[in-house]
């Protein structure tokens, strides 16, 4: 069975480009162009991993997804699902807003920058596939 | 001459009842707010909580000296004014209060006529310091968002392009084409535009905030303007089925203004009126004076916005973006160009909506009367011209 990768951004050309290169390695993608449409598709399909924008434009909204994932006890049984956060800008978040100690706590397993380095996308999705496959079984 | 600001403030600190007296009548006559105090402390207490665009202040006093009311009126607001009542041939203790912050001085016994002069004076160049202070203020902002502009606004396309191409070197490198390769090209293509689109509008919104866009402020019959506007655009309605209509009411609708500004003012609204609409629809543009106001409304027949979104309707680079949908087309500067133009002029600008019927957006703008001078300034007599068409 492929592994489902959930791309949760709100460029519908990003989703695009990226779903087309993840089903040509063999995987199943799903898309969502909004945290809210996101955290729905998480618990409709559970996928094995998740590509996730900050968008930047509706207040950091990725974070919320983030943090909801990781936090809230109605998704305790996403809350291994590997999330890579994705932004266009190069330093960490850290260093560019002012985050309150909450959000400052959120921490996705890694922070990719777009556009994607495409040996290095593929690498971490092998690998974090992987390992959740492995843990599952 | 800078606009006078409604009801400023003048506070007269001066030991003498009568000159309490005198001067707090002739200011007011002025149209000036004028608190009086009797001494230092207080004057300074009065200073603080009505907080003046202007001190006039008697030197000589007794308890707290009138070179430390300037002083400390300048610890509280460095920007007041503050004038110096001396002695009679007391140019000594005049330069002195200069030194120390004052910005002028007048030596006693002075008339009406001397003290009016040096309050306008005074006033003039305060606010002349509080617009470059604004100035200043703004400046910054620009500088902040044009930071964001090009971090966020410009990248998101370039990011979209850059991916589509680099997953397109990878799958090649494998031997394999997308499906949608041709797709992508237009995509591509389409991003490029949308760049090209924003620095454009931003280059405007810059040009209008910099005074650049506005060259010359004469006056401007917008009967005539409109429609050379609708005419530009028939092909894009024609395009979209939508009909162009025009009531404006010939030989009345004269503003004062500048003709660029005032095309991108209703350029913007006009092709708003065409994108958001529904195929069969109309953009129906009326113009008409009303107590002293050029009104013209453009209304579309569309789908009417949201009560969520009128608040940031006008907002930079706000576009309506419904779940799941694509977000709206276009650069989100345009009615914030719009808004931004309207009141350089000094006009107002407001949209009325019902969902399902379609919005309306209601341009305000003071109309041109024969009153006012060749240097643009308004010359309000007070006389009520009739501009109300026949």
């Amino acid at each position: 069975m492929s592994a489902k990768v959930l791309l949760i951004d709100d460029d519908s050309d990003f989703r695009a480009a990226v779903k087309s290169l993840l089903e040509g390695h063999g995987y199943d993608v799903l898309e969502a162009s909004s945290g809210h449409e996101g955290l729905r598709m998480v618990v409709e399909h559970k996928p094995d991993a998740i590509l996730l924008d900050i968008m930047m434009e509706t207040t950091v909204e990725g974070y919320g997804v983030t943090h909801s994932l990781r936090y809230l006890d109605e998704y305790i049984e996403f809350r291994h699902i590997p999330i890579f956060m994705v932004s266009s800008i190069e330093e960490s978040p850290d260093e560019r807003f002012p985050m309150s100690a909450e959000v400052e706590m959120i921490r996705p397993d890694r922070y990719l920058t777009k556009p994607l380095d495409i040996p290095e996308l593929l690498r971490f999705l092998e690998t974090a596939v992987g390992a959740a496959k492995s843990s599952m079984a | 001459m800078s606009e006078p600001a409604t009801s400023e403030t003048v506070v007269v600190i001066d030991d003498d009842y009568a000159m309490r007296l005198s001067c707090r009548k002739i200011l007011m006559k002025m149209g000036l707010r004028v608190p009086t105090f009797e001494d230092g402390a207080s004057g300074l207490e009065g200073v603080a909580n009505w907080k003046p665009d202007m001190v006039v202040v008697d030197l000589k006093m007794p308890g707290i000296s009138g070179m430390e009311v300037i002083s400390r009126v300048h610890e509280i607001d460095p920007q007041i004014i503050i004038v110096v009542i001396t002695g009679y041939a007391a140019i000594d203790t005049a330069v002195q209060a200069m030194k120390g912050g004052a910005y002028d001085f007048l030596p006693k016994p002075f008339s009406p006529d001397e003290l009016r002069l040096i309050v306008n004076r005074g006033l003039e160049r305060r606010r002349l310091a509080l617009e470059s202070q604004r100035h200043r203020i703004e400046r910054t902002m620009v500088e902040r968002r044009f930071v964001t502009f090009v971090s966020h606004q410009l990248r998101t396309p370039l990011v979209a392009i850059h991916q589509y191409l680099d997953v397109l070197k990878h799958l090649d490198e494998t031997g394999d084409t997308p499906a949608g390769r041709r797709e992508w090209i237009d995509r591509c293509l389409t991003r490029i535009e949308e760049l090209q689109n924003l620095i454009a509008d931003w280059l405007t919104l810059a040009k209008v905030e910099g005074g650049a866009l506005y060259k010359e402020r004469i006056k401007v019959d917008l009967s005539r303007i409109i429609p050379d506007i609708l005419k530009t655009y028939q092909p894009m309605a024609l395009d979209q089925n939508v009909s162009l209509e025009a009531r404006l009411q010939e030989n009345c609708l004269f503003v004062w203004g500048d003709r660029n500004c005032l095309s991108v003012l209703f350029d913007n609204l006009i092709t708003n009126a065409i994108k958001y609409n529904r195929p069969g629809g109309t953009v129906t543009v009326s113009g008409t004076v009303s107590r002293g106001e050029v009104v013209v409304a453009v209304a579309d027949t569309g789908v009417g916005i949201p009560e969520k979104y009128r608040p940031f309707l006008f907002d930079e680079f706000f576009r309506v973006r419904d779940e799941g949908a694509k977000k709206t087309p276009g650069t989100g500067l345009g009615l914030h160009i719009s808004k931004r133009i309207v009141s350089e002029m000094g006009g107002t600008v407001d949209v009325d909506s019902e969902i399902g019927s379609g919005s309306t957006f209601w341009v305000r703008l003071p109309a041109w009367r024969e009153s006012e001078e060749a240097d643009g300034s308004q010359n309000d007599a007070g006389r009520e011209t009739s501009t109300d068409c026949r």
